[in-house]
Parts: structure tokens; C-alpha cells; sequence
């Protein structure tokens, strides 16, 4: 990391995270997800859409208060990963082919999810505004920033820190690592793993809502956001590992980094950086740089 | 003349009496559907148009479909054949039909020079898919479908940006077929009706050739990989290297619809080479059904005109997505076997009826249908219903 800060400024080196703070809430719920179930959501971007949607028709319609709308939008979201869990993921978890079933079935939701979210919110996008209490810009060796990126960035370490306490602190962390690493074992153990199952995918997607609503007032919300986050989401969690929380973390980082600082260097061709980086780790690691969850 | 005509109808009257008397043979259902698809070129110009897009898409799935249903390799990247296609096409014509005019005369030219786009399209493509598929074909399910959906947005990312200025950014590469004259006879690429049926020739052309290569050794061996990549391996089959020739294989034939699809649009489009572009064979081949030869061919058919049809009604308008989404999820749920699964289904069923129908007159026939539908619904609530109802199907956690 030495020679870095001399080649970029503090100014990319801050947007780099920002962004990657919001790749990290796109991607952490997919990893999850993937860590413990073994299913590869494609839906998981069309999830993190609808918490955008949500959030923004609390705060249009129903309370003005970010807050609340950002918590709406991840318990919305959860329910509905819930549904299609329930309804679609768990019967075929005993099938021969069961990952690429899954992932088909859950690339059928994005086109349910995409065409639903169009039909009610239209085609436009959406602008959502700073929530009042953090309109105002914080000054960094130089640089002006809004206050809301520096939020996010902070949102992105206490939903990592949060996630890794839940997960290695508590019970029910502790039921979701034996199931993770044996589910054979922890269901004779007499744990109910498809209910385990579906708590850890309302996670999962609730962590998607989250990310969407937490993120709104940075992006403009359309119905393509859906299909441009998840390719996001699959190269992060591939860099990092897929199923690894800190790897979710680290590889959101990179890429963030790689977002902000990549123009510089090559302008023409920079956005082929991230997926040249997603296949150098799959050839090279494709356990990622953190293989394993929980670890 | 006359006596020619006179010989044309009596034969064709005898081909149509021993049809009836003895049945539908193979080549008599081939030979029908020749003279079908020849008609389809004389019908309204917009069907000539849909159709011809049919073709080229059903194509575009089932070359995917080598790979999918008869190695199990889900492939999320293979648009990047499909533009590799187009894109070979489009740079050719662009910047050669000149110099093709100078060495063999401005007459023959643009056909020429479509020819040798269609070479250089297939040609990279092959150049394309061979690093491409030698490093895919190491990672096995998931990590297959990840890393061909990053190579296919490399070259989404890299036609987009345009470094080597070859690809014209994001306007994509418009292409103009002009008219040839070889010996005095026009032809126009450009007429949807002449396109048609260039396409039709290359079409049947691949899927003749695709036919015969799944039904030999080399087909055989990939079903072995798909059932199983383990026992292939202790049978002596090199796994890998097998997978990547058919990874080349598929992206051959993905490539030549890449090609038809160019002169098709009249543009080579940076949208073909996007993965939403990458899942529609997926979306074809799945509703259509994986495991027939015929799956991605109807399930084309089915993605098509489902949307042309879909689109007359204007309250579903631009509510296809919708709608394939749920047949997805519904298929992949409870009907594997897809559109064409169904068809061969329903096909023997109407046999069974016929036979009852044959031997024992139309009450029984009555009875066998009332029967069968029962016996269907009956399943259809045992395996769907009840399931959704009480909310627990098989438990995932407890076996």
C-alpha cells in the first residue's frame, strides 16, 4: 500500500471507498447466502433494487424519515427472499444438479422482479435526496465531500463489524458456521436446517434491501440497476471468495479502488479492469483471496 | 412442358395417396417441412422478418445447448461469440468490400465480401474461444457459468471502450448490404425475402451438422461427461480436453449465428455482446427443454413469437419479461423436460388415444382421455399444490 497514496489523491482514495462500501452491502448477502446454502442468487441485484424502490416510496409517500424508509426497505426485501426461498430454492436442494437449477430459477426472478418493478414504479428513474440531517459537506485534506458518502463508508464498517459478531459471537452464528461447514452433520444434530435456511436467506436479502435503501440517495434508481449491481456483486464475491464475509469485504474495497483510480491509468478500457481481475482470481484462486466462510 | 407438369402432379398425387395409406414417414415429414419453410419466405414481409430472427436465435441456442444440455456447462458468456460474429462481419464490410471490388470486379463484390466476413466472423470467434475455453473448461458448475459471464463482459467492457478503435463504442458498427450482379442476376442481401433464405440454407446447413455431432462418439462422450465427469475420466475420456472442443464447437456455431445476426440487424451492436444477450439461449433452451435436440429450437420459437404475440395485446405490452419468468421458475421447478419434452408427451399420449380409439371405438376413447387427465390433474396437485400449500415440500436440511 506504500506507493499508492502517492500515486492517487486522497479524493479517489474516498470515493474509492464509498463506492466500495456500497459494493460491499450489494455483495455481503449474496455471499452469505452462497457460504451457507451453496445457492448462487442472481436475483440478489434485483433485490437490492427493490429495497431502492422501497426506500423511496416511504420517503416519497409515506414518512418523511430516511431512516425509517431504509429499515422498510430491508425488511420488505428479506420477505421477499423469504417467498422465493420457500417457494422456489428449497424444493430442489436435493436435485443432482441442484446449483445450476438454482441459479436458473433465481435468474428467472430477475426478470419477474425487473418487469414487476417496472410495471409499478415505470420506466424513470428515481433521484432520492441526502437525508436533511447530513446535507452538508465535510472537508478532507483539501477535498469536499458530501457528508452521506462518508456515511456510507461508515455504514459499510459496522455492517461488516455487525455481520462478523453475529456470526462468530452468538447462538444462532454459531448454528449457521456448523450448518455451513456440515449440514448433514447438523441436522442429525436435530437442527431444523431448512428453517436455518430460510432465516439466513431473509438475511441475506435483507442485507440487499439494506444496501439498496442505503445507497438510493447515491444513484439514480431505474429498473436497470437490478441487472448492472449483480454483475457487480459476482465480481466482488468471486475476488474475495465466494461465501467469505471479509473476503466480500476486502474484494469490495479493491474494487471500489480499481473503480476510482482505474480511469487514470488506462482510459480507454478501464472498465474491463474489474473482470479481468475476476478471472486472473478464478483461473489463479478460484477459492477467492478468502476462501471459506466465517473464517 | 406439358408432359413435365403432367409427371410433377401424378407424382405428386402419388406421393400424397401413399401418405395416407401408409403413414407419415421420416423423410415425407422432412420433405413437407422443407416445402413449408420455402413458403414461409413467400408469406407477409414482417412474418419473413420474425421468422428469419427465429432462425438465427434457434441457432444461437442450440450451439449454447452443445454445451449445456449435452455436456452440463451452463455458460453465461457465449454472447461474446454471438458479436464476435457480427463483429467479424461488420469490420469486413466496413473496410473491405473496396478492396474485395478491386481484385475480383465491383459485380460479385458485396457477396463476396459478405462471404468473407462470414469467414473472418467464424475465424475469430475460433481465435476467441480458444484461449477463452481452455481456461473455462478448469472450473466445473457455478464457477464455469462465473467465469464465462466474466469473459463475456470483458469483451462487453472492451467493445464498449473501444481501445483498439475497431468497434465504434457504443453506437455499435451499421452495415449496408448492397446488391451483387453476378451474370446479370441481382441479388440483394439487403431484401429481407433473399436474406431469409440465406439464412434458412445456413441455418438447416448447421443444425444438420449439429445433429450429426451429437449423435456421434463425440456426442456419446459428452453425455458421459455430463452424467458423470469422474466415470468418463476412469473410462479414459480426457475430460478437459473434451470439454474445451466442445466449448469450440459451441462457440463455432454460436458464432455463425453471430454472423446472420449481423446482416440480419444491419448493425453489429455492443447489446449483443452483453450477458442479458448471454441469457437468451439460456432462455430459450430452458423452456424449450435441455436434454432434447429439439428443445432450443421450440423454446426459440416459444421466445419469439411469445413476444410478438404478447406484444399485440397492449395491456401486456413489454410484459414478456414477466412472463418468461415465471415459465422459468415453472419449468425448472416441475417440468424438466421443457416445450419439447411436452410435444413428444403429448404426441404419445394422442398415439395411446388413437390405439383405444382404433380397437375399441369412441366410449372407450372417451373413458381413456377422461382417465389420463384425471390421473395428470391428480399429480399435477400432488406435486404442486400441496407442496405450496402446506409451504414444506422435501425438507433440503434432512437427507
Amino acid at each position: 500500500m506504500d506507493p499508492l497514496p502517492a500515486l492517487i489523491g486522497v479524493s479517489d482514495f474516498v470515493i474509492g471507498l464509498s463506492l466500495g462500501s456500497r459494493l460491499f452491502l450489494i455483495a455481503v448477502g449474496l455471499s452469505l447466502i452462497f457460504g451457507v446454502l451453496g445457492v448462487l442468487n442472481f436475483a440478489h441485484g434485483a433485490l437490492y433494487m427493490i429495497g431502492a424502490y422501497a426506500a423511496l416510496t416511504v420517503t416519497n409517500h409515506a414518512i418523511d424519515n430516511f431512516w425509517v424508509a431504509v429499515i422498510v426497505g430491508a425488511l420488505v426485501v428479506g420477505l421477499v427472499g423469504v417467498l422465493i426461498e420457500i417457494g422456489t430454492i428449497r424444493p430442489l436442494y436435493d436435485r443432482l444438479e441442484a446449483e445450476l437449477d438454482q441459479l436458473i430459477v433465481t435468474f428467472g426472478f430477475v426478470l419477474i422482479i425487473h418487469e414487476v418493478v417496472r410495471t409499478i414504479w415505470g420506466s424513470q428513474p428515481y433521484d432520492v435526496d441526502n437525508p436533511a440531517i447530513l446535507d452538508f459537506s465535510v472537508s478532507i485534506g483539501g477535498n469536499t465531500f458530501g457528508a452521506y458518502r462518508l456515511v456510507i463508508i461508515g455504514a459499510g464498517f459496522v455492517v461488516m463489524v455487525g455481520l462478523w459478531l453475529f456470526i462468530t459471537k452468538t447462538y444462532f452464528g454459531a448454528l449457521v458456521r456448523g450448518t455451513s461447514s456440515d449440514r448433514e452433520m447438523a441436522s442429525m444434530l436435530g437442527l431444523d436446517v431448512p428453517r436455518l435456511y430460510t432465516m439466513v436467506f431473509f438475511l441475506g436479502s435483507a442485507l440487499a434491501g439494506l444496501g439498496g435503501a442505503l445507497s438510493a440517495p447515491l444513484q439514480s434508481t431505474s429498473p436497470a440497476l437490478g441487472e448492472q449491481v449483480i454483475i457487480d456483486a459476482f465480481i466482488v464475491v468471486v475476488i474475495g471468495g465466494l461465501g467469505s464475509m471479509i473476503g466480500a469485504f476486502v474484494g469490495a474495497m479493491l474494487v471500489g479502488l480499481m473503480q476510482a483510480i482505474g480511469p487514470q491509468f488506462i482510459a480507454a478500457g478501464h472498465i474491463a479492469i474489474p473482470f479481468l481481475a475476476m478471472i486472473v482470481v478464478l483461473i489463479a484462486r478460484p477459492e477467492g483471496l478468502f476462501g471459506g466462510f466465517g473464517e | 412442358m406439358s408432359t413435365a407438369d403432367d409427371g410433377l402432379a401424378s407424382r405428386i398425387r402419388a406421393f400424397g395417396r401413399q401418405a395416407t395409406r401408409s403413414g407419415w414417414t421420416r423423410e415425407r415429414f422432412v420433405l413437407l417441412g422443407l416445402v413449408a419453410l420455402v413458403l414461409i419466405g413467400f408469406g407477409p414481409s414482417f412474418q419473413v422478418f420474425l421468422f428469419t430472427e427465429f432462425l438465427i436465435i434457434a441457432l444461437f441456442a442450440l450451439g449454447f445447448n452443445l454445451l449445456y444440455g449435452y455436456t452440463g456447462m451452463l455458460s453465461f458468456g457465449h454472447a461474446l461469440f454471438f458479436a464476435g460474429g457480427s463483429y467479424g462481419l461488420a469490420i469486413v464490410i466496413r473496410n473491405l468490400q473496396p478492396s474485395v471490388a478491386d481484385a475480383i470486379g465491383s459485380g460479385p463484390a458485396p457477396l463476396a465480401t459478405f462471404l468473407l466476413g462470414g469467414v473472418v466472423g467464424i475465424a475469430l470467434v475460433l481465435v476467441i474461444a480458444v484461449p477463452v475455453g481452455w481456461l473455462s473448461v478448469r472450473l466445473a458448475e457455478i464457477y464455469f457459468a462465473l467465469i464465462t459471464l466474466a469473459f463475456g463482459m470483458l469483451g462487453y467492457s472492451l467493445i464498449i471502450q473501444d481501445p483498439g478503435g475497431l468497434t465504434n463504442g457504443t453506437d455499435g458498427l451499421v452495415i449496408l448490404l448492397q446488391t451483387a450482379e453476378i451474370g446479370g442476376v441481382e441479388v440483394s442481401l439487403g431484401d429481407r425475402r433473399t436474406y431469409y433464405f440465406v439464412t434458412l440454407a445456413v441455418v438447416l446447413v448447421s443444425m444438420y451438422a449439429l445433429r450429426r455431432i451429437v449423435s456421434s462418439h463425440f456426442g456419446t462422450i459428452c453425455r458421459a461427461v455430463r452424467e458423470s465427469p469422474d466415470r468418463a475420466s476412469a473410462l479414459g475420456v480426457n475430460v478437459t480436453y473434451h470439454q474445451w472442443v466442445t466449448f469450440l464447437v459451441s462457440a463455432l456455431f454460436v458464432g455463425i449465428a453471430g454472423v446472420l445476426m449481423a446482416g440480419f440487424a444491419s448493425v453489429a451492436s455492443p447489446s449483443h455482446s452483453h450477458w442479458t444477450q448471454s441469457a437468451i439461449p439460456v432462455i430459450a433452451t430452458v423452456i424449450g427443454g435441455a436434454t432434447f435436440f429439439s428443445g432450443p429450437i421450440v423454446g426459440a420459437f416459444v421466445f419469439l413469437y411469445a413476444r410478438w404475440g404478447i406484444s399485440r395485446f397492449p395491456a401486456l405490452e413489454a410484459r414478456w419479461e414477466l412472463v418468461f419468468g415465471v415459465i422459468i421458475v415453472f419449468v425448472v421447478l416441475f417440468f424438466k423436460v421443457g416445450a419439447a419434452g411436452g410435444l413428444i408427451m403429448l404426441h404419445a399420449w394422442l398415439r395411446e388415444v388413437r390405439e383405444v380409439y382404433d380397437q375399441e371405438g369412441t366410449a372407450a376413447a372417451a373413458v381413456f382421455i377422461r382417465e389420463s387427465i384425471a390421473e395428470k390433474a391428480g399429480l399435477i396437485r400432488d406435486r404442486i399444490l400441496s407442496p405450496v400449500l402446506t409451504g414444506s415440500a422435501k425438507g433440503g436440511g434432512d437427507r
